[in-house]
């Protein structure tokens, strides 16, 4: 009968010594109570007051070299919508755990963004990144992404992100959207428009101008002229030189910042009458404005988020010009959107880890809120991490502000032609 | 087409301009103080920042601000020559050329540190004008900045030969040993090209803002058609730099016009090294000027 | 006094020898001690800086021909390794050795237009042809994938295709690479060849004078030096999976290549490594600590180093190393130096 029972029961029937000496006991007690309050400590008994461990997420942007100014201003969106969730409660699932902002500089350098993506990610346990702003630096952080299994959102338009990448996503336009879109704009200044496409020829450039060259004859327009150029030219006279010499009346270029500065104020002074579109990039931030002045009223572009879509849109923007003086630009707006997805992943997710904030990510389908800040305010991914959704919006610069014009159901401001 | 031809000349020799002013610095200092500057274009910059603050906070017009940038920069170039250069002086030309190179790295970066990657633009009444001759076109900021370039290098070829403190700096540039013994202090002459050298790269910078951006790395993209100009008209020979410049400056715009707009650089390379292979001292005939 | 000497000579002899053990092991061991990877990724870029400066320090340090040029080498046999990988499916250790021929070939045609050029003619013409370089592989994209380079396909861990799931790998890849360089370095200083190349460096006219076969000597050593950059080339695309024309043939590698060998002592055996480590770890640091404040700082403080570095030691700080050996060190009588 007494076999039955159990050990410890018999133990203590049975033996009248007690089984630790009062030293050994209360060390053991001090143990188990120190234990107790670690635990505690740690979140294992969460008790209101203490903050749950802060989850990371990693900001890849050139803020120094060629492509600095636009870096400082997604550096100040990304700063800014984090402060948005975290003061409306971070990720509640977590424990209201607050999103940790981790920023590195690319230096506008390939071979930098290939040793600051490693170093974030060995170096913090990131949740997702997100980056880079130019096609050729983000082609080379998705990549370590993608070994590292962690995963990366953003705008960065070229279609060769999505190819094989698991972990990357993008809910915004893709170039070859971009082109189409830009060519469906050219017809509205012209019936038989006559189309020179000069592009920089790295990533961003040669995406696009693949795309326009593409889709063209399908939306009749005619291609007269398409020349790559080395960016970061001394003169855009002899460029010009050739448009003027194509007979085009339409001129659309591919290019980043200082390149357009030129070649729109060459325009100018060569006399050229051609309808300018600028394509997205450099020509879409406050800073081409406050470089080319007048010069930039009426022309047209493309962007894959703008500030005027939706009421968030605007309270985002307000909020944005509050910090830094400038609107709210493309690649900032998305990136604000952006890490409104990954909260909404994390939230599904109830956990830090990448590979479950990746599963989540992928299953992504919202439709209000600063997370659905995107052209036909929808985001949906696919299998390959393309947005279902994406569509890019036609902008043109009316009185040095940037309004959506094309399509109709995106049209915030009529299209004013000159 | 000879239309297209003739405007891609004029184009050409408009920007060929400015290449000389730059690469004229270059070989003055090379031919004189016998070291390559790697830290020309930074000069450039400073000079582009100079006017920028000017026309912006005072309005002075870019082309009047020549009166501050020139002198100003002739100063940083004595200064430069006497604290920086003298102690690199040497048999070995690779510390020399290391320190202009980190002198570069550092104006680069403490512009960038000073005034952001932003791009700077002045707009003035020329800026954006051009003359119009039946179908050519000549930009106006263009044309001016080419005619005072020009003027600034006939000055300098005219203090070389026509005054003593030229003549001696030529001397200098021969033969510096010879020339010591002729009782002409070195390096006063050393600092008086430096700083000419330098005053025509702060020109340089005064007058492209009328019509380009000043930003940290400006000057990056024109000195190394400055270099190439300055080792096809022979290293220290000022006219040869200047008929380079012109000549590399129409065969980048013909490039691009005929070849591809992304070939100016290309046929200019090419230019160089068919010279080097047949003419390997350059096209000036190998004799300092 | 005479035997005392000799063996101040041995011990001194054993003394590098443990040294020189001491700091292989150190080596051998540091990625199962270090498992940070930032940590072992600057040990890599020190190991990969190092060789590549030795290779140059062949050619611009004992022969004193300044090339800025190198990338040119480094960019060809990076795109060798790279398109015969993933055009011909062809591993990258094969490729490397590829790469290393393709970069001997076009050091003729190089060397032949480059070398008649004394001076800084030399210098600029060797930037040039490596600005043209890049110019062609970013404009022609049939063979080359033009300005948007390339990736390299993702094999996870596939040591016969050079790609390693640790960093620790690449780490030991590229050691023995540099300690090739090193004892190829070694071979030579101690050979004829050596010596010719010390007399070319410091007066060539005179070393023709009394029978040296310049053109032939520099030729040869062009070669070597090319191979060995290409070799480097092609770790820095398995290691980066990222190839493009402004990467392959940036200014930046030649600049450092010349850099790290002025900085540490152009002319010895050590001076490359010194330099890149000095420059690569201040580099680094300065990174970390600045490189997230206002753009531009770290630069300018990296730049003012450089500066002091050169105005205090124009001929490297391996000339500061020595003295110090000399002094406290090595007991045997002074050696005339003859190189600076």
């Amino acid at each position: 009968m007494s076999k039955q029972r159990h050990k410890s029961v018999l133990d203590r029937e049975s033996a009248p010594k007690p089984l630790l000496s009062k030293q050994h006991s209360r060390r053991k007690f001090l143990i188990k109570a120190g234990g107790a309050l670690a635990a505690g400590a740690f979140g294992a008994v969460p008790l209101r007051g203490y903050a749950a461990d802060p989850v990371n997420i990693g900001a890849l942007y050139p803020t120094t070299g060629s492509m600095a100014q636009i870096g400082v201003g997604c550096v100040a969106a990304a700063k800014l919508a984090v402060e948005m969730i975290n003061e409306a409660g971070g990720i509640k699932s977590l424990g209201g755990a607050k999103l940790n902002l981790i920023i590195s500089d690319v230096q506008s350098d390939t071979t930098v963004t290939r040793t600051e993506t490693d170093r974030l990610i060995t170096g913090n346990k990131l949740s997702a990144i997100h980056g880079c702003f130019a096609s050729a630096l983000t082609l080379i952080a998705s990549e370590v992404c993608e070994r590292a299994k962690v995963p990366i959102i953003t705008g960065s338009s070229s279609d060769q992100l999505n190819k094989g990448h698991k972990f990357t996503f993008t809910p915004f336009a893709r170039a070859s959207q971009f082109a189409r879109a830009q060519l469906q704009m050219s017809k509205l200044v012209s019936d038989q428009p006559k189309v020179a496409v000069i592009f920089e020829n790295t990533a961003f450039g040669t995406s696009t101008s693949n795309g326009l060259k593409e889709l063209a004859p399908g939306e009749g327009v005619e291609i007269v002229m398409f020349e790559p150029y080395s960016a970061g030219f001394t003169d855009a006279g002899p460029l010009i030189n050739k448009v003027k010499a194509s007979g085009a009346n339409a001129l659309f270029s591919v290019s980043y910042l200082n390149d357009l500065i030129l070649i729109v104020r060459t325009v100018k002074q060569v006399g050229l009458n051609v309808a300018i579109n600028g394509g997205s990039g450099g020509f879409v931030i406050p800073d081409f404005y406050k470089n080319v002045g007048k010069l930039a009223e009426g022309l047209q572009g493309i962007a894959h988020w703008n500030h005027d879509m939706s009421p968030d849109c605007q309270k985002v923007n307000e909020a944005y010009k509050k910090s830094t003086g400038d609107f709210l630009f493309e690649y900032a707006g998305g990136l604000v959107a952006q890490t409104f997805m990954l909260a909404d992943a994390l939230e599904r997710a109830a956990s830090a880890d990448p590979q479950k904030v990746r599963e989540t990510l992928s299953t992504l389908e919202i439709s209000s809120g600063y997370a659905a800040m995107a052209p036909g305010g929808k985001v949906k991914f696919g299998p390959d991490g393309k947005n279902v959704y994406s569509r890019p919006v036609g902008v043109q610069w009316q009185n040095g502000d940037l309004a959506s014009v094309f399509p109709k159901e995106d049209a915030r401001a009529p299209l004013i032609k000159s | 087409m000879l239309e297209t031809v003739a405007q891609a000349v004029i184009n050409g020799l408009l920007i060929g301009g400015i290449y000389a002013l730059v690469s004229i610095g270059v070989t003055l200092i090379f031919g004189v103080v016998k070291i390559v500057n790697f830290a020309q274009g930074e000069f450039v910059m400073i000079g582009m920042y100079i006017s920028y603050f000017l026309a912006t906070y005072f309005g002075v017009d870019p082309i009047v601000s020549l009166l501050v940038s020139m002198p100003a920069l002739f100063v940083i170039g004595v200064l430069v020559q006497h604290f920086l250069i003298r102690r690199v002086l040497g048999p070995n030309d690779m510390p020399q050329i290391f320190l202009t190179f980190a002198l570069s790295l550092l104006l680069l970066n403490l512009a960038l540190l000073l005034f952001s990657a932003n791009y700077r633009t002045v707009h003035t009444s020329y800026s954006d004008e051009a003359l119009h001759f039946g179908g050519l076109y000549i930009p106006e900021a263009k044309l001016i900045a080419f005619v005072v370039a020009m003027a600034l290098s006939g000055a300098l070829w005219a203090f070389l030969h026509a005054t003593d403190l030229g003549k001696a700096m030529r001397a200098a540039a021969q033969n510096r040993d010879v020339a010591t013994l002729m009782g002409i202090n070195s390096n006063r002459v050393f600092c008086v090209a430096f700083g000419a050298a330098l005053a025509l790269a702060g020109a340089a910078g005064s007058l492209l803002m009328p019509f380009y951006s000043a930003y940290p790395f400006v000057g990056q993209v024109f000195v190394l058609m400055a270099f190439v100009a300055v080792v096809l008209g022979t290293l220290g020979n000022v006219l040869g730099a200047l008929v380079a410049s012109l000549m590399m400056g129409v065969a980048e715009s013909l490039g691009i016009q005929f070849v591809g707009a992304d070939s100016g650089l290309i046929v200019v390379f090419a230019m160089l090294l068919l010279t080097l292979a047949f003419k390997p001292q350059g096209l000036g005939g190998g004799r300092m000027r | 006094m005479g035997k005392d000497a000799d063996k101040d000579a041995d011990n001194t002899g054993k003394w590098q020898m443990v040294a020189l053990a001491t700091l292989g092991m150190i080596l051998l061991l540091l990625p199962q001690l270090v498992s940070n990877g930032f940590a072992l990724d600057i040990f890599i870029r020190i190991l990969l800086f190092s060789f590549l400066g030795v290779a140059w320090n062949l050619m611009g340090g004992y022969a004193k021909q300044l090339s800025l040029g190198h990338a040119a080498y480094f960019g060809l046999g990076a795109y060798t390794s790279t398109i015969m990988q993933i055009d011909f499916d062809i591993s990258p250790w094969i490729g490397m050795v590829a790469g290393g021929f393709v970069a001997m070939l076009a050091s003729l045609p190089v060397g032949w237009l480059c070398f008649r050029l004394r001076g800084p003619y030399f210098t600029i013409a060797t930037l040039a042809t490596a600005q043209a370089l890049m110019l062609i592989f970013l404009k022609f994209r049939d063979f080359a994938w033009g300005a948007e380079g390339t990736t390299i396909p993702n094999l996870g861990s596939s040591p016969l295709m050079m790609q390693f799931e640790t960093k620790a790998s690449y780490y030991y890849v590229v050691l023995g690479l540099l300690v090739l360089g090193l004892v190829i370095t070694w071979r030579i200083e101690r050979s004829w060849m050596g010596y010719y190349l010390v007399a070319i460096g410091e007066d060539e006219d005179a070393a023709e004078a009394i029978g040296v076969n310049a053109p032939r000597i520099k030729r040869h050593i062009y070669m070597i030096s090319a191979f060995l950059t290409a070799l480097a080339g092609t770790f820095y695309v398995q290691y980066i999976y990222f190839i493009d024309p402004a990467t392959a043939f940036s200014f930046n590698i030649s600049i450092e290549a010349a850099l790290v060998s002025i900085v540490g002592g152009i002319g010895t055996l050590w001076g490359p490594v010194v330099g890149t480590v000095l420059l690569e770890t201040t580099s680094a640091l300065l990174q970390s600590w600045l490189g997230s404040s206002t753009g531009g700082i770290q630069l300018t403080v990296y730049s003012l180093i450089l500066m002091a570095i050169i105005l205090w030691r124009p001929t490297g700080l391996m000339g500061l190393f020595n003295d110090v050996w000399q002094r406290y060190l090595d007991r045997r009588p002074a050696r005339v130096r003859t190189s600076p």
